[in-house]
């Protein structure tokens, strides 16, 4: 189990550090009246560095915009955002694009995060020619992330629709690190997966996280997978987080009904509960 | 109901910018207009003056403007210079040829379009198709000038149709059915070419319409419970496809208002093209922007009944 | 992958035939046996004549002849062959001067008949032969044509992309502007606009003037459609990966957003051109546009409208039947790149 292994030296400084995040959205129904939708209402946490946080939430629960909002894709309506000391939600844009490296993003659904009419290895580079690297030295690192994502340098020609959805993933985490980020945000990145690829995917990123140290924010619908990939977990429900907390803790001891009705909704998560609700 | 006022009000915004236009058109040479007119021996030196005052050549644009679209709204579209006469009854005469043109015209082409597309993408990959598909492209690549020309050609060497006008001579003295059988007579050739060179389009269209529908599982069910075909084909699949074919009739208004301008010029029927023609070669100012006018007038009609026709016929638009 | 390939071949096939087409156009002058303009009062309005291998006696020639005309007797317009003069043609024959592509001086000509004209399509009312008009003719509509639609996309495409690019109130207006154009039907706003210009004016000056009105009216409907493809592409969820690796705003159309809009572009353009080649043809033809004595296949047709021409002289028609190898070509290479369009999506 996740929390069981032995991490790497934490340090006791959060790496990203949410403050009373809210977000709020316009939204107009067909009447024409408008209307405000909540999606965050004052969220906090944080995550440390080379560990896991899981937000586990059903749909509409707020977990996207929580993505959104983490990665400064977006900026929240109130509240603090603090990455690596630095407080992010005040810089301008233009400020923020130094900080952009540190914190990557990776969707749900691969295909539509990368253009279908570029190749591999300039999918996986595009990071560096945004940062203006000359293209010998673009495809180089791009071969070595393709080597590293558990496919080959001789993918990197092939353009995206030769690819699996989980490769595809692959090449999706492949892009992410070209800027050796902190911190990788995955928003429902398996979601889309057949259960046997995504767990490849998962060892994947497990021993990513134990090569180079890197924090994940993982999003997702799914208790089980969260419980056995993340070091803590905190469950998130129309835009409130109403429990976090250790992944042992939370899945043991849950001391929300919610959470349990989450919990029950699962299959077994070890012998001992299995037992116990068939007796 | 809101979704129509919102089309009719979207339409009525849309001529209100024609509109401005058009006055800027006019407006943008008054002075040496009415200065070339003074030149002019065929119009007399008071009506320039009578003009000059009419058209308030000094005073501030916008007044002008307010006076100018009243007229308008009255149904005053200016003074003729050519024909030394008011602008509307000419154009209004003619315009209402134009229409008999284009509406016999639309009405033929769909009449014609809907079955032979339905028919094709019934019998998707067969002869009829392939037969259909061949005449459809063979008329595509046919410029419609070329198609009017050779028709004209063809009445003439065959003397099998009027080659010109809308009336023969002696039409004064004919009967009514007579009348009616001396009008359709002139309009056959005219309509023919504006149907020829609208058909292609339409038929493709159809057939592409109902291709995509002819595979939905519900019409599958229907024919398990043993509809029959033609039920099937017309009051199943094709008010399906209602969507799409409306709003292509309402995109081939514009086209088939240009083909009839094109054909009324070179088979002589009397409609706004020939007038705007000559117009434009005796530079009749006010008879050019009122004929334009006209017609954007008429396209904008023609969108709104396209839109009249979506309404009634995809209930999701009813909803709010 | 299948569907691509045999379709890419397919619009390769049609690309040549079409550049075939066009490069015997622009080699009008190799191709015509004379100067379009070259009057011969002696033969107005003769028939197309007709090139013969065997004469009288059924003995065949070496080479294709033809027979020179004459007046029929009794007639004033109308034309025989005068069986006892044979005229053998001969190819590649020294001629008048021209420039080939407008820069090489040459004078060798395809074919020709020595010092009696071969008119293959008949002659025109100055007795100019029409074959040479019509080769001539097309070099002025299809580069009109070529010109608008290349004027008229730069335009949709600039407006569509910034439009669908940056939105808000930017979209509103450029789209409202655009609803403007399409509110006339094209040919009333073609008229409207040229009602506006001065009516008679020199070749040159007619012929830009005709290509930028069709150009210059002509954007709306390309812009509409960049600005949907535009749109969707914004949509996709590259834009805001590449804006998380510090992308700016011209990285983002340069890179991502303008190369989708390529093979619209391409679509487009195979559809408008043989529309503003039609565009030019129709104005000339009513007197709006090139003027003579410079032919187009417009004016060639202009005296279709007099019914003397229309009963007698039905060869005048043949020059317009010169559109229609072009538009055959247009139109299959636009729906061949709408087939390979749809095959290449995710």
């Amino acid at each position: 189990m996740a929390h069981e292994r032995a991490a790497h030296a934490s340090s006791n400084k959060p790496l990203l550090r949410a403050e009373a995040l809210v977000k709020r959205y316009p939204a107009t129904r067909g009447s024409g009246a408008r209307q405000e939708v909540t999606a965050l209402n004052s969220i906090s946490f944080s995550i440390y560095p080379g560990k896991t946080l899981a937000v586990v939430g059903e749909s509409g629960s707020g977990k996207s915009t929580l993505a959104l909002c983490a990665s400064c894709a977006e900026k929240p309506t109130s509240g603090k955002l603090w990455l690596e000391e630095t407080e992010v939600t005040s810089l301008t844009d233009a400020e923020l694009r130094a900080f952009r490296p540190r914190v990557q993003l990776i969707f749900q659904n691969p295909a539509s995060a990368m253009n279908p009419r570029w190749s591999a290895e300039d999918i996986v580079a595009e990071p560096l020619l945004i940062a203006d690297t000359a293209r010998k030295a673009r495809i180089g690192r791009a071969h070595e992330l393709l080597e590293r994502v558990g496919l080959s340098a001789a993918d990197g020609p092939r353009s995206l629709s030769e690819f699996s959805g989980g490769q595809r993933q692959r090449l999706a985490i492949a892009r992410a690190l070209t800027l050796e980020p902190k911190l990788l945000i995955l928003d429902e990145a398996l979601s889309a997966l057949d259960n046997s690829i995504a767990a490849q995917i998962v060892n994947l990123l497990l021993d990513l996280q134990e090569a180079n140290g890197t924090a994940y924010l993982f999003i997702t619908h799914d208790l089980t997978l969260a419980a056995h990939f993340a070091d803590e977990i905190a469950v998130i429900e129309r835009g409130v987080i109403i429990e976090q907390g250790p992944t042992a803790q939370i899945v043991r001891t849950p001391r929300d009904e919610r959470t349990r009705a989450l919990l029950n909704a699962m299959p077994a998560l070890d012998s001992t509960r299995a037992a116990q609700r068939r007796s | 109901m809101r979704y129509l006022l919102k089309r009719l009000g979207h339409g009525l915004l849309l001529l209100f910018g024609v509109s401005i236009l058009s006055f800027l058109f006019t407006a943008l040479a008054p002075g040496n207009y009415f200065d070339e007119m003074k030149l002019n021996p065929q119009i007399s030196p008071d009506t320039v003056t009578a003009l000059r005052a009419r058209y308030d050549v000094d005073r501030p644009l916008v007044l002008r403007y307010g006076k100018w679209l009243d007229a308008v709204v009255h149904g005053d579209l200016g003074f003729s210079f050519a024909y030394d006469a008011p602008a509307a009854p000419l154009l209004w005469a003619r315009a209402v040829n134009t229409l008999i043109l284009t509406v016999a015209s639309t009405l033929l082409a769909w009449l014609i379009a809907l079955p032979l597309g339905i028919w094709s993408a019934e019998r998707r990959g067969g002869a009829p198709d392939i037969a259909i598909s061949s005449a459809t492209a063979i008329l595509l690549i046919i410029p419609d000038l070329l198609l009017a020309l050779g028709f004209l050609l063809l009445a003439v060497r065959t003397g099998w149709f009027p080659t010109g006008g809308m009336a023969s001579v002696g039409f004064a003295a004919l009967s009514w059915t007579g009348k009616v059988r001396d009008i359709a007579a002139h309009l056959a050739l005219p309509v023919t070419v504006l149907t020829l060179s609208t058909l292609p389009v339409l038929v493709r269209h159809v057939r592409a319409a109902i291709s995509s529908v002819l595979g939905a599982g519900y019409l599958r069910a229907a024919q398990a419970h043993g509809v029959p075909r033609r039920t099937l084909l017309y009051r199943y699949a094709l008010p399906a496809a209602a969507n799409p074919l409306i709003s292509l009739f309402g995109f081939s208004i514009g086209a088939l208002l240009s083909g009839s301008l094109m054909v009324e010029v070179v088979m002589s029927w009397p409609g706004l093209g020939p007038l705007l023609l000559e117009a434009i070669q005796a530079r009749d100012l006010y008879l050019v922007i009122g004929g334009v006018m006209l017609t954007a007038v008429f396209l904008a009609a023609g969108n709104f009944i396209a839109d009249l026709l979506l309404y009634w016929a995809d209930p999701r638009i009813r909803q709010p | 992958m299948k569907i691509t390939n045999q379709n890419r071949r397919k619009v390769y096939a049609w690309l040549i035939v079409l550049v075939g087409l066009h490069l015997v156009i622009a080699c009008a002058g190799f191709f015509a046996p004379y100067d379009p303009t070259l009057q011969n009062r002696e033969r107005p309005y003769a028939p197309p004549m007709r090139v013969h291998w065997f004469d009288a006696t059924g003995h065949i020639h070496a080479r294709p002849f033809v027979y020179s005309q004459q007046l029929r007797a009794g007639s004033f317009d109308e034309y025989e062959e005068d069986k006892s003069s044979a005229l053998p043609m001969s190819f590649f024959v020294s001629g008048s001067p021209y420039k080939l592509l407008g820069v090489i001086p040459l004078h060798t000509h395809l074919f020709g008949a020595g010092e009696t004209q071969v008119f293959l399509l008949g002659s025109d009312g100055y007795g100019r032969d029409l074959f040479s008009r019509m080769l001539f003719g097309g070099q002025i509509s299809l580069l009109a044509g070529l010109m608008a639609a290349s004027l008229a996309l730069c335009t949709g495409l600039l407006i569509g992309a910034l439009a669908g690019f940056f939105g808000g109130w930017t979209d509103e207006i450029l789209m409202r502007v655009a609803e403007l154009f399409l509110a006339l039907p094209w040919l009333y706003l073609l008229f409207a606009v040229r009602a506006f210009l001065p009516l008679s004016v020199s070749p040159l000056q007619a012929f830009l003037m005709v290509a930028l009105l069709i150009g210059a009216v002509g954007w709306a409907r390309p812009a509409r459609l960049i600005r949907g493809v535009v749109l969707s592409a914004k949509e996709r969820d590259y834009v805001p990966a590449a804006r998380g690796f510090g992308a700016s705003d011209f990285y983002l159309l340069r890179r991502h957003i303008l190369p989708s809009t390529w093979s619209v572009i391409l679509t487009q353009a195979a559809l408008l051109i043989p529309q503003y080649v039609l565009a030019e043809v129709t104005l000339s033809f009513l007197g709006l546009g090139v003027p003579e004595p410079t032919p187009s296949w417009g004016n060639l047709l202009a005296s279709l409208q007099q019914y003397s021409v229309l009963t007698s002289y039905w060869w005048m028609y043949l020059p317009g039947l010169a559109m229609v190898p072009f538009f055959l070509g247009y139109l299959a290479l636009a729906s061949a790149l709408q087939t390979s369009a749809e095959g290449s999506k995710i």
